[in-house]
């Protein structure tokens, strides 16, 4: 149906595209030109609607691979330290599951697995590939597939909310035993506030126009 | 350029890829990405009730059983949510209760509330609220929800760090069942058709 449509529909379509609808109060705006390095907001309730950035992919490249980097930095060394009478142990967010694990809470290990291991990963090494694919203007097919995954991976990455929670247990347990931070909780600092700025920078709408831009233009 | 024009009360956002498409009668698939992004709205606000529903009931659950047990030298003792933060008010840990009194417990109520409302006020047809303020507090719900993990989080990290000699912190079962409640909250928010809060009058169905 929408195939045996899409040459009739076009000016419509074209039309749709010059309109935007603000995703906190979905009022709709027409879409206008902005200088380089500028935000357009939402006039009813300030929410930034797109930004503009012509190196977009270089610079989403690089945040990606550096995302990644930080990544396997915070899961390959211990996040923190604990000491108690001469007892010692550490963890890891991979160790953290596996203990949920061997103690029968299965359903809390997947969710936490999930929402602060599965999913972040997931994200960066789509985003790395989308932007990658993008620059080479190779892949329609696959960038649209990978677009769609994307905007469904997004709700569901807690890695920001996952480094409050290490706090907060730590704060639990001062007083009763010694804690030392590990190389792995200062790397998931820095991918926190590089995530954190990526996931503010990605604009799908933007994405989206990016990908018919290069590929209907080359 | 086209001389066609628009009913601007009949554009739809794709929570998708974003584009603005035309709200057609049935099924809307999106132009742009080719998702359907929405069906008949019958069935999503059917789902969003059933998800809510679940939820409310797994929040019982979640509230009168242990979320995190402690062992010392033997001694067992449990900690519901309250009590947790009870325990750490009575400790002079002020700003942490105050966190985790704010994500596990006001913030799963206000979502009951704000999802609870939207879904009521769209059966009734009757809005108290401007279709914009309705639109900010589903947006606001998408995104104070996640905030209420915080405690899960912090049930998991104790339970893979503190297993020292005789002493040894594990999850309750209340965490599974509030893991639980905040998936089906979730599921609840992004099934509720945003359709929904358009006024009366602008959709011939609903
Ligand atoms: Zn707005
Ligand atoms: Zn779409």
């Amino acid at each position: 149906m929408i195939l045996e449509n899409s040459v009739k529909e076009r000016p419509e379509s074209e039309m749709l595209d010059r309109l935007i609808i603000c995703p906190k109060c979905h009022t709709i705006h027409e879409k206008v030109a902005i200088p380089k390095g500028k935000s357009a907001l939402c006039d009813t309730c300030k929410k930034v609607l797109y930004h503009y950035d012509e190196r977009v992919l270089d610079h989403g490249l690089a945040l990606g691979i550096t995302g990644l980097l930080l990544f396997f930095v915070s899961n390959l060394f211990p996040l923190v330290k604990v000491e108690m009478l001469g007892h010692e142990q550490h963890v890891t967010i991979l160790s953290m599951v596996f203990s949920l694990f061997e103690n029968g809470f299965y359903v809390v290990g997947v969710t936490v697995a999930f929402m602060v291991f599965i999913f972040p990963l997931m994200i960066l090494v789509d985003y790395i590939t989308l932007s990658w694919l993008m620059r080479l203007k190779k892949g329609k097919q696959l960038t649209k597939e990978l677009l769609i995954l994307l905007s469904k991976l997004l709700p569901w990455n807690m890695v920001e909310i996952y480094l409050v929670s290490i706090l907060v247990a730590l704060v639990k347990l001062i007083g009763f035993m010694q804690i030392h931070f590990g190389l792995s909780f200062w790397s998931l600092v820095l991918f926190v506030i590089l995530d954190t700025y990526l996931s503010k920078r990605i604009h799908m709408g933007e994405l989206w126009e990016l990908r018919h831009r290069i590929y209907t233009y080359g | 350029m086209v001389d066609k024009q628009i009913d601007p009360s009949k554009l739809l956002r794709c929570p998708v890829c974003e584009a603005v498409n035309i709200d057609r009668e049935g099924d809307v698939y999106c132009h742009r990405c080719q998702s359907r992004i929405f069906r008949n709205p019958k069935l999503g606000t059917s789902r969003a009730w059933a998800f809510l529903l679940t939820a409310l009931i797994l929040y019982i659950p979640a509230n009168l059983y242990p979320i995190l047990v402690s062992e010392r030298f033997m001694a067992r003792e449990g900690n519901t949510i309250i009590g947790g933060i009870i325990l750490l008010w009575e400790e002079g840990s002020y700003p942490i209760a105050m966190i985790i009194l704010v994500a596990s417990v006001l913030v799963p109520i206000l979502k009951f509330i704000v999802l609870l409302y939207l879904l009521i006020s769209a059966h009734f047809k009757k809005h108290r609220y401007t279709q914009v303020d309705q639109h900010k507090l589903h947006y606001m719900t998408e995104v104070i929800g996640p905030w209420s993990m915080v405690d899960v989080f912090v049930v998991a990290i104790l339970t893979g760090l503190v297993h020292l000699g005789s002493i040894r912190v594990i999850a309750g079962p209340g965490a599974t069942a509030f893991v639980l409640m905040v998936l089906f909250t979730m599921f609840a928010a992004l099934s509720i058709d945003t359709r929904l809060f358009k006024e009366r009058g602008s959709h011939g169905r609903g």
